[in-house]
């Protein structure tokens, strides 16, 4: 029997199989594929299940030191240049596997239940498959230009899945954003990509960082210009992991379905970047400046997610933003050299802010059937309001996903931030205390989301305030869909059941990773984690871990006080007295108006102004030279009257004269 | 007078003669004059033609050599030089094989046309034949004849079928491509009849010419811009958005897939092949003016309002990457441009197609009146989602390659000089942040958001039909096979085009004085100033 690395190239290949077959299906038998809707969505889980069991074999396999595995075949070549293309299985790449399909499996499962009543059933899921086919591409692809390919067709199943209710305005918009401003980080990492390529002659990881280091120290490379190609590379992943300034399109994201955003925009496609950066390190840590970089725009975005989240109001957005500061902390934690706390951070954050997402689609579903498919009503926290009590499952499973994200343990994120934040302590202070604070800020906004949800009175049947957020988005009332008489209940099983398996690894699976014996270290970098775990001290653990806890704390007892048991009126007591922070915060830093006026209307503008040139000065040019060429006005009008090719045979009859006379003066 | 050199099947005469002999049989054919029956027969002929392409192609051609095969020879007029010679390597053999599957097509895309229609395939099938015969005539003449005669068809084909403007835009397209095919005869004239004696037009012997590099020179320019017209290269391209704007789907579909193809085939077949020291001084002005096409004409196509033009402009957009390709003097970025030609008669031939389809059910070409017609057109919707996607060189599909290729070739080669190579990537990146922009902005305002109340009410937006679903099936296998393992169409020219390259790069080695005097005051732009470092 083959081992499981062996057979691992069937793992994106099963589900892409699914999804072209569906996709075919579609497309030939439209209707008939819609009605075997579940056989459909029972043969994509069963692909992708296979590859769940077999990147599970494959994981097993890592962790008992099996060496990796890399095969690769020729893709293109031309002269000198040969690309090859393959799949590599190493111990993150096989973490990265188990994750997805672990996750992406659940969503599935969650989807039937969240996606039944849609009339798109069975393009989600062929989406979904392909998504997962793409993303566990990108994990096995041994090179960087494989890792674009992938990079890009994920970015694709972005677009498809954002854009998948397309008859709404904003979906169409927000699609196409996610688009454009992933192009604009691709470009870099396009360049980056040839520079690295000219500079190194090679695409591989590790043949990138031998070969630049050698450029460099023979002196053919200069230092600022690899230092550049660093960077350019680095704007691929500040686009796909939304890090400032081109987080922009992440919010907006959440226009698609819920599942989606649970699945793309939090656990998997968005850490990708993180991801990329972590097969980069034997690359980045040559550049001491690099990681400064990195970790300056880690912190920012880290802040900055966190700081916007605290004023939303829609559950989702909420989440999103914090899915903005969480990727900050993850790439803080690579600009600080110190990839393997990154990537756990990346692990833990996957489970239990998928299953925030999944559980904010609980709730989404629920408040659906009392104010109807509008997402400005579904989506507002405004409406809801004690759904504790009617929604068991859901709620429990969000408040332990609030706890592990507020880094309180022994729950998942305490042992992954508090690894970071460690880690930053030692190597840039001030960043540290950066990401300290906004640790606080997590733990706040975080129950603030829960209270708001899920504690108080339910306010979802006040049509006036209905109406007054309709009014406050600039939106129509429909009044097609006025009365819903509908009751709030938790959701079905096979929404539930991800929500509780979920719940299991966001509770635990920081276990994994305490400090003094770290078994994901060991997996990744046997050495490193001897290393980490000699170096392990409590005298320098306690201090920073419960001054981490306690500003949770502070956090959440701030929400408590002001969401729970209404104490303190923080709109009274901030919001009124510093408006210009609270506006500040509330249009999200301002960066979307500024975005907008310079490169959307910029663009706009500059293409109008050259199409102007194209057709009154290069076109008026030449139907200049026309009038001159026929000498009057009289001949254009002939050549109109449809007898123009006689002006063609004239050409034509004059060359053959001349080929003619040229013949006969020649022989 | 006639004699027959080759003992070979005469592959190549017969895909030129076919469907050209099919053409004047049309008007025999019985038709009730709804063109229901000659239709049949156009498509006949055009799959048999493309039976023989892909006959000569498996049985007559060998991919891994570099030079002429299937060649055939006849003397036609001795004293005019004229031979009948015809050949294929690696750099005709794609695009003859493109033709005939386009060619065939848009036989199929024509279903509807009842119009003149036994007129339509005469012309439909004599631009079949000679458009394979551009591309297989081995010689100077012969090939300006065929470029010559090409003209006809499609000047007529503009000017019946096409929009309301169709005899601006076809009176335009009839002076802009005979004007300057002037160039083309001057220079073929000049260079058949160099050295004295007979003249001979034929590549073989015009390559074994040591021409003057200040010879080289004008006739490089001349047919630079000749063939920049064809291709287009800005600011010649301002009768393409015309005559791409008011032809019908199926003259749209060959004027993208395989017309445009003629410009680039023709730049690498004499400006890069037979004169290489030229090629070396303008390569330079190539990648320039690429980098002018990719960005500006990917801005006018942003700002277009008429779907048709939009799409037109970006076709023009993306033969920037031909450009740069063919003055890249890499083998990996020359065989990128092959590629990119390749790639995009496909791409661009399922585009305009769906222009076309749309347009019958929409009845409008403007953005602004449509939006939200994917609820009513689902399939419509999917297959022009992949057709964009393709477009703007999503990997997986074959204009990712072609542009890879063209910008990693371009880069990592030494020819020019390293601020040169940074500026001008750094330029052309650039178009791949537009790309999506324009194209994506397109899919938005004609499919998603809320449907368009007026437009509903008035047309009748049926979904697509299993023939239109066929047409685009059949152009995606090649797009998607290609991209999913693209030595299925590089090895065919593989050994060509490395010969082609090397020949180049040995006539740059040898140029001792980089910038003659004629040409310096000729070329404005700074590229020349870091003309290629030796």
């Amino acid at each position: 029997m083959p081992s499981a690395a062996e057979i691992a190239w069937l793992i994106p290949v099963l589900p892409l199989l699914g999804a072209v077959a569906s996709g075919l299906g579609l497309i030939s038998f439209n209707q008939a594929t819609n009605r075997l809707r579940k056989q459909v969505a029972i043969a994509l889980l069963t692909c992708l299940g296979a590859s769940a069991v077999l990147s599970y074999a494959v994981l097993a396999e890592q962790l008992s030191g099996v060496p990796p595995v890399e095969h690769l075949f020729v893709w293109a070549s031309a002269g000198s240049f040969v690309l090859p293309m393959g799949y590599v299985i190493d111990p993150l790449g096989a973490v990265m596997l188990s994750l997805v399909t672990t996750i992406a499996l659940l969503v599935m499962i969650y989807s039937h239940g969240y996606m039944s009543h849609d009339k798109g059933y069975v393009r989600f899921f062929t989406y979904l498959a392909l998504f997962s086919s793409s993303m566990l591409g990108l994990i096995v692809s041994p090179n960087l230009l494989e890792i674009y390919v992938f990079w890009e067709l994920v970015g694709m199943c972005s677009y498809l899945l954002v854009g998948f209710w397309y008859e709404r305005d904003g979906a169409a918009h927000a699609a196409q954003k996610a688009f454009v401003v992933n192009r604009v980080g691709d470009f870099g990492l396009l360049l980056g990509i040839l520079g690295l390529f000219w500079a190194t002659k090679s695409f591989d990881f590790q043949g990138i960082a031998d070969g630049l280091a050698q450029a460099i120290s023979t002196g053919s490379v200069p230092y600022w210009a690899a230092l550049t190609l660093c960077l350019l590379v680095f704007m691929g992943p500040m686009a796909k992991s939304a890090q400032f300034p081109l987080h922009v399109w992440l919010p907006d994201a959440m226009e698609g379905p819920t599942p989606i955003s649970a699945l793309i925009h939090a656990a998997t496609m968005v850490a990708a970047g993180v991801f990329l950066v972590a097969r980069l390190e034997p690359l980045y840590s040559q550049f001491p400046m690099v990681g400064l970089v990195i970790a300056i725009v880690g912190t920012i975005t880290c802040f900055l997610g966190a700081s916007i989240a605290l004023t939303q109001m829609d559950l989702k957005k909420g989440l999103a933003y914090s899915t903005v500061s969480q990727l900050g902390y993850m790439m803080l934690a690579m600009g600080c050299g110190a990839p393997i706390a990154g990537m756990f951070h990346l692990v833990t954050h996957a489970f239990f802010k998928a299953m925030l997402f999944l559980g904010s689609g609980s709730v989404i579903h629920a408040m659906e059937e009392v104010v109807g498919h509008e997402p400005i009503l579904a989506q507002d926290m405004r409406l809801m309001g004690g759904l504790r009590k009617k929604m068991p499952i859901t709620s429990t499973t969000f408040f332990i996903g609030c706890i592990a994200i507020s880094g309180i343990p022994p729950l998942a994120g305490f042992w992954s931030k508090d690894e970071i934040l460690g880690q930053a302590f030692n190597t840039f202070p001030v960043l540290w205390l950066i990401g300290f604070l906004t640790a606080g800020m997590t733990a706040f906004y975080m129950f603030r989301l829960y209270f708001l949800t899920f504690e108080g009175n339910f306010r979802g049947e006040d049509e006036n305030l209905q109406k007054e957020l309709l009014r406050l988005a600039a939106k129509e009332e429909e009044q097609e869909e006025a009365h819903h008489s509908g009751v709030i209940h938790e959701s079905q099983w096979s929404m539930t059941l991800p929500l509780a398996v979920l719940a299991v690894p966001s509770a635990l699976i920081g276990l994994l990773g305490i400090p003094w014996h770290s078994s994901f270290a060991n997996l990744l970098n046997p050495e490193e984690a001897i290393e980490m775990a000699n170096s392990f001290s409590w005298g320098e653990f306690l201090p920073l871990a419960s001054a981490s806890v306690a500003i949770s704390v502070m956090g959440i007892s701030l929400a408590v006080f002001a969401y729970y048991l209404r104490r303190i009126d923080l709109g009274e007591v901030i919001a009124a007295r510093f408006p210009s922070i609270n506006t500040f915060l509330s249009n999200k830093w301002y960066l979307d108006d500024i975005n907008d006026k310079i490169f959307v209307q910029g663009s706009r503008k500059l293409a109008r102004e050259v199409l102007e040139v194209d057709a009154k000065v290069v076109d008026g040019v030449v139907n200049l030279t026309g009038l001159l060429t026929l000498g009057s006005g009289e001949g254009l009008k002939y050549f109109e009257t449809g007898r123009a090719q006689f002006y063609a045979l004239i050409i034509f009859g004059g060359v053959i004269a001349l080929v003619a006379l040229f013949g006969v003066l020649g022989t | 007078m006639t004699e027959q050199v080759s003992t070979n099947f005469p592959w190549l005469s017969l895909s030129i003669l076919f469907p050209i002999v099919g053409a004047f049989l049309v008007p025999f054919i019985p038709d009730e004059g709804e063109g229901k029956q000659v239709r049949w027969f156009a498509l006949g002929i055009a799959l048999v033609t493309f039976l023989i392409t892909i006959g000569a192609y498996l049985k007559g051609f060998d991919p891994s050599q570099e030079g002429l095969q299937l060649s055939e020879r006849l003397n036609w007029l001795p004293a005019l030089g004229l031979t009948w010679a015809v050949g294929a390597d690696g750099l005709s053999m794609p695009l003859i094989l493109l033709t005939s599957f386009i060619t065939a097509l848009a036989v199929l895309a024509a279903w509807p046309v009842s119009f003149k229609p036994k007129l339509f395939y005469f012309l439909i099938l004599a631009m079949d034949g000679g458009q394979i015969a551009v591309f297989a005539v081995q010689d100077m003449l012969l090939f300006f004849l065929a470029w010559e005669l090409e003209l006809l068809p499609v000047y007529l084909l503009l000017a019946i079928w096409g929009g309301k403007k169709r005899q601006y835009a076809a009176t335009k397209f009839i002076i802009y491509t005979a004007g300057s095919s002037l160039f083309i005869l001057l220079a073929a004239l000049a260079m058949g009849f160099f050295g004295g004696g007979a003249p001979n037009f034929e590549f073989t012997h015009l390559a074994e010419q040591n021409f003057g590099t200040g010879f080289q020179l004008f006739c490089y320019a001349g047919l630079l811009i000749a063939f920049g017209v064809k291709l287009p290269i800005v600011p010649l391209h301002t009768w393409l958005p015309d005559a791409h704007g008011e032809a019908t789907a199926p003259v749209h579909m060959l004027l993208a897939g395989i017309l445009l193809k003629m410009g680039g085939y023709a730049l690498l077949r004499f400006n890069a092949q037979l004169l290489p020291e030229a090629h070396a001084q303008f390569a330079p002005l190539l990648i320039v003016l690429g980098v002018v096409n990719i960005i500006y004409a990917a801005l006018t196509s942003f700002a277009q309002r008429n779907l048709k033009r939009k799409i037109a402009y970006s076709s023009i957009s993306h033969m920037g990457f031909v450009l740069i390709g063919i003055g890249s003097f890499s083998a990996l970025g020359t065989s990128g441009a092959m590629l990119q030609m390749i790639s995009h008669g496909l791409i661009g031939a399922s585009l305009f197609f769906l222009v076309g389809a749309t347009y019958d059910r929409t009845h409008t070409l403007q953005l602004d009146e449509m939006g939200g017609v994917g609820q009513k057109m689902r399939i419509m919707f999917a297959l022009w989602t992949v057709c964009a996607l393709a477009s703007l060189a999503l990997p997986g599909m074959s204009g990712f390659v072609s542009e890879l290729m063209v910008f990693v070739g371009f880069v990592t080669d030494e020819a020019f000089t390293l601020p040169f190579r940074i500026v001008m990537a750094g330029l052309a990146a650039i178009g791949v942040i537009l790309t999506p922009i324009y194209l994506l902005s397109m899919l938005r305002e004609i499919f998603f958001g809320k449907e368009n109340n007026q437009l509903v009410s008035n047309a009748n937006l049926v979904d697509a039909e299993p023939r239109e679903v066929y047409i685009i099936s059949a152009l995606l296998v090649p797009i998607i096979g290609i991209g999913l393992y693209p030595r299925l169409m590089t090895d065919s020219y593989r050994a060509s085009i490395e010969a082609l390259v090397s020949r180049d790069v040995d006539a740059m080695h040898t140029l001792i004085q980089p910038v003659a005097p004629v040409i310096s005051n000729f070329n404005l732009s700074p590229a020349l100033i870091s003309a290629p470092s030796i």
